[in-house]
């Protein structure tokens, strides 16, 4: 199936995200979060900065919505509804983490550029976006199940990569960080 | 006390039965051991055995009177099959070619986790067995000291969810080498305080005190808070976030005055962030320090060298000797700088969810100690098993802590 126009344009965005953290000294990962066609929270990666691992891109936009929402007033069952007609598109499979916690707000659909086979969650590794199964009687799901589609401009996610790991930052401020290929 | 607390291992795959490890039928024979290294070479060629790495493709066997007799595998015998007919031509032009007499053994499927294993699996046809090449304290078994130190720390993870009602999960990060408590926390889905994250800039210690101030259950929660002490046994009640994680997007509130709530503040998660913020605090960086110290980890490990490599080879000409002990026998106060939670431990009172146990991973997490299992969403034993995701770039040693019953009541 070719990809829409759109679908392309919003991974755009994320990929200008994922640069946005290559200028910042991060691993290049960035997402956008679009709610009825228009994107309504970006993120990218922050964890050499926060000294917190967890603090990928994904999360960095989800944490800017539930603050918009709640500032909006509104409650925790309409921002669930709210989640599950968001789309997120982020330039690298979210990790095991990001793909549970997106299971765990019910997002809708997901796009992503390149796969994750170190920390994929939604294929690669483990496939968090279709392993939950519908609750029979009175059990709590543990997530909802959503949509994924991944290899949208996986080039430009990885070139983003290589940059990363074989250059380092032409930009940073001196000492420069030493060629990953020198150790 | 000793004699009531018991901690256990959670291995990296689901041991099979010692004495029933799934086994595969394949065709064997005896051959002249003159021929073995042809035969071997040429059945290399002509019928690899890739999903059987660790089985020896020849076994010695001393036959009575001292004579030895080589066996060798042919191929696998297929389910219900065992007509020769059925093999690939060109092992049958190998059996007629150096007369052999083909017959059905079995060996076993898997490869040994363990010696006990693998010396079962030796009784059917021998396999090869490599022990864990990364060795984690108490794998192999806890001191009397280790594991008083284990209950101890279980003990106060306990007591932090047993402020709610053990309505919560709860989680204390220690560094075992000085017996520290890094942070703790508590489920934080329906009531957070802002004030946490950045503008607290206090010791450790505020941290804690303000994180239990902080991790109240809202009084309005609906989960069984008919619950009381005398009910909790071995699996109490709970509305733990890693066992019900979807809960609250059923829940009407709304916030109110400075009081947040999030979904994802699982014990777990706040925790890594309050070690964080610690680590920010204590050991502020300069921009200078921070492009040096490169964290490489994170979505894409595929490129990556050790920081410690890198770092030792500015220091690689023997001149910068004092700089060297400088930095690495920190004096006085100035304790070295952790590489996030490397070397660390996590005492919680629910096994996580597979956010949690991924997130634990990425924060480099050394060891997991949990007391219940949570059948529901567990990722550590339960429904999935991270810690044997061969991928992982980081591999943590997981426990379950069984308590006396008295540390609950």
């Amino acid at each position: 199936m070719m990809t829409s126009p759109e679908t392309l344009s919003f991974m755009e965005l994320a990929i200008h995200q994922a640069r946005l953290a290559l200028d910042a000294l991060e691993v290049p990962v960035g997402c956008v979060i679009v709610e009825d066609g228009k994107v309504i929270a970006t993120g990218r990666n922050r964890t050499t900065e926060t000294r917190n691992a967890t603090r990928h891109a994904e999360m960095e936009a989800i944490d800017v919505l539930l603050g918009q929402w709640q500032k909006n007033g509104h409650s925790m069952s309409e921002v669930a509804e709210k989640f599950s007609n968001c789309s997120l598109y982020v330039t690298c499979e979210p990790c095991i983490m990001c793909a549970s916690a997106l299971s765990i707000l019910g997002i809708k659909e997901v796009f992503y550029g390149c796969s994750n086979d170190k920390f994929g969650g939604c294929g690669s590794i483990l496939s968090l976006h279709s392993s939950n199964t519908t609750p029979v009687n009175n059990e709590v799901p543990s997530g909802k199940n959503f949509k994924c589609t991944g290899g949208i401009m996986a080039s430009e996610a990885v070139l983003l990569f290589r940059t990363f790991y074989e250059q380092g930052n032409p930009n940073a401020p001196k000492p420069h960080r030493p060629l990953a290929r020198q150790t | 006390m000793m004699n009531n607390c018991l901690i256990v291992h959670i291995p990296d795959k689901l041991p099979y039965d010692l004495h029933h490890q799934p086994t595969e039928s394949v065709f064997a024979s005896a051959i002249n051991p003159k021929h073995a290294n042809q035969i071997v070479r040429r059945l290399n060629q002509i019928a690899p055995l890739d999903d059987l790495r660790h089985v020896k493709r020849i076994q010695k066997k001393v036959l009575e009177g001292g004579e030895i007799q080589l066996l060798v595998i042919l191929c696998l015998a297929s389910e219900g099959n065992d007509q020769l007919d059925s093999m690939p031509p060109h092992l049958q032009e190998l059996i007629s070619s150096y007369q052999l007499s083909p017959f059905i053994t079995k060996v076993c499927k898997y490869v040994a986790t363990s010696k006990e294993e693998w010396q079962e699996q030796c009784k059917f046809w021998p396999t090869s067995y490599h022990p864990r090449t990364y060795n984690i304290d108490g794998i192999t078994g806890f001191s009397e000291e280790d594991s008083q130190s284990v209950l101890k720390f279980m003990q106060s993870a306990v007591e932090l969810a047993k402020s709610n009602g053990l309505l919560v999960n709860a989680a204390v990060i220690v560094d075992p080498s000085t017996e520290e408590i890094i942070s703790s926390a508590c489920d934080q889905i329906y009531s957070w305080n802002s004030c946490i994250d950045d503008s607290c800039n206090g010791k450790p210690e505020s941290f804690c005190s303000h994180l239990n101030i902080s991790c109240r259950c809202d009084p309005h929660e609906p989960l069984h808070s008919n619950s009381s002490s005398n009910r909790l046994l071995k699996q109490p009640c709970t509305g733990a976030a890693c066992l019900y994680t979807r809960q609250w997007a059923e829940q009407p509130r709304h916030s109110h005055s400075s009081y947040y709530w999030h979904p994802l503040r699982h014990a777990a998660i706040v925790a890594i962030e309050s070690s964080a913020a610690r680590d920010r605090n204590l050991f502020p960086s300069e921009r200078s320090n921070e492009a040096s110290y490169q964290e490489l980890d994170s979505e894409n490990a595929s490129w990556t060298s050790s920081p410690a490599k890198r770092q030792k080879t500015v220091y690689g000409n023997g001149e910068d000797d004092d700089k060297l002990n400088a930095c690495s026998q920190p004096t006085g106060q100035q304790s070295a700088r952790p590489y996030l939670c490397t070397g660390y431990d996590i005492y919680l009172v629910w096994e996580p969810c597979a956010m949690c146990a991924m997130a634990l991973v990425h924060q480099r997490i050394r060891r997991i100690f949990y007391t219940f299992p949570n059948p529901n969403a567990g990722a550590l034993g339960s429904v999935h098993r991270l810690q044997g995701e061969k991928s992982l770039n980081h591999h943590y040693a997981v426990f379950s802590v069984l308590l006396p019953e008295e540390g609950l009541a």
